[in-house]
């Protein structure tokens, strides 16, 4: 097998690492984070996001294919959450905070929840004026086209980590260490082969993601088959929503939290099968 | 559904985490040269560093809203077949908790082409600090290329903030500006 080499470049507003086998498999592995970046981004004015909140309650905005993708499953996400994962709550609380930029003709945002947000095939309008952020779920998105592209460019193995969204596959398993937020201090260890691995933090004790939280926990951690669940899923479990291990079910998806005081639990279903 | 027992982690304990004297461990992704090499393939580089004046230094703060950087900056003219082919820039940002080395690749009127990061060094970390961490770094010797996912571990953890970078990049085209345009 070819010599491995990772290669890291500013995207998605983090740092995104490509690993393969290819020099030339990363390439088009980083030309497919650009383009997440480029239609996702929600500061970029000329971006699908930016279209969304502009002009969505005035008439419907057609955007890319991908961009609906991403929309849809942000959306089912939050219905199955129960609101726990709400791009829309998490869009306006960051337009309030001043975290996104307000682009021209941009209305303040009146919409408080997923519920008022629209998509049908690639055609997408809001019942009232809001903002969504797809910044809780983009970057595990755009990990499994880099992959997907690694794979298509005829890598044998590879590894994407777009800021702690993780996807892999190949042959053998590549080591992971999960730390702690605040400290950096390493947690807890897993082995990933072929699917996902996301974590999700609280920085600052806050996160927009993660609307009237369960205050124990500062970090949780999925593993998912694919990393667009699995990051949207670390905002479930983080925010201790009932709903967590129910979701984590669905795509067949494991994770722990890591709280306060460094321990580790896992997230198990509350209601045994037996 | 209960998976109890079936753990997919490993909980690392915490007597792992002695207390050691705290050396700096840095990822790097590409040398100087590869990197000009990637970026501007075929290329010949001449360099061509600017030690700023403090006046020099002050135009640039105030034209990019950039205040902290170093005093003389690592540019290479890149020269083609067919006249200058662009500027290649090494820079560094320090963040709130790591130091980033990083390349950009200018096109002769100043767009950016490409921008990769070179280096990234956490300047601190509870991980340097775990001995079986550290192990990882055993019989790398300075310049030896560490492979991600095979030698050192991927790190899961908070997202870090590309901000720091953007910043850098911004600083940069203000230096092409005032200094670099009519080079």
């Amino acid at each position: 097998m070819a010599e491995r080499v990772t290669r890291c470049r500013a995207l998605l507003g983090t740092f995104v690492e490509v690993t393969a086998d290819s020099g030339q498999a990363i390439e088009h592995a980083f030309d497919t984070v650009a383009r997440v970046d480029r239609l996702m981004s929600a500061h970029e004015p000329g971006s699908d996001v930016a279209s969304i909140n502009r002009f969505s309650h005035l008439h419907p905005v057609e955007v890319d294919q991908w961009t609906a993708l991403v929309l849809e499953r942000a959306l089912f996400w939050a219905r199955e959450s129960g609101g726990a994962f709400d791009a829309v709550r998490a869009g306006k609380a960051s337009l309030e905070r001043g975290l996104l930029p307000i682009h021209d003709d941009q209305p303040r945002p009146e919409a408080s929840h997923w519920t008022w947000l629209e998509i049908q095939g690639r055609s997408v309008q809001w019942m009232k004026p809001g903002c969504v952020d797809l910044g809780g779920i983009a970057k595990g998105f755009a990990a499994d086209r880099a992959i997907e592209a690694l794979r298509t460019a005829g890598a044998e193995c590879g590894l994407v980590n777009a800021g702690g969204d993780l996807r892999g596959f190949g042959s053998q398993s590549w080591p992971v260490t999960i730390v702690d937020p605040l400290s950096r201090r390493p947690l807890a260890a897993v082995e990933l082969c072929d699917g996902a691995l996301a974590t999700s933090a609280l920085l600052d004790g806050q996160s927009v993601h993660l609307p009237g939280r369960d205050g124990r926990f500062v970090s949780a951690s999925v593993r998912a088959p694919s990393a667009m669940d699995a990051d949207a899923l670390t905002k479930v479990v983080l925010s201790g929503s009932l709903h967590s291990a129910q979701c984590l079910a669905i795509v067949g998806a494991e994770g722990f939290r890591i709280l306060h005081d460094g321990s580790v639990e896992a997230v198990e279903m509350e209601a045994a099968d037996a | 559904m209960s998976k109890l027992g079936a753990t997919w982690f490993t909980i690392l304990p915490a007597a792992a985490f002695a207390v050691a004297p705290a050396s700096a461990s840095a990822t790097v992704y590409l040398s100087i040269q590869t990197a000009q090499h990637a970026m501007f393939p075929g290329a010949s580089f001449v360099e061509h560093n600017l030690v700023f004046t403090p006046e020099q230094r002050k135009a640039i703060a105030r034209a990019s809203g950039v205040g902290s950087f170093d005093k003389v900056q690592r540019v290479w003219d890149v020269r083609a077949a067919n006249g200058r082919a662009g500027w290649f820039i090494v820079d560094r940002v320090l963040g709130k908790h790591e130091m980033i080395t990083y390349a950009v690749a200018l096109t002769p009127d100043g767009a950016v082409k490409r921008v990769e990061v070179l280096e990234y060094r956490e300047t601190y970390g509870g991980e340097i600090r775990n001995p079986a961490w550290r192990q990882q770094f055993v019989g790398k010797r300075f310049g030896s290329q560490l492979q991600l996912g095979k030698d050192i571990r991927n790190i899961s953890g908070a997202t870090l903030s590309s901000r720091h970078v953007t910043d850098g990049v911004r600083r940069l085209l203000a230096t092409f500006q005032l200094l670099l345009r009519n080079g």
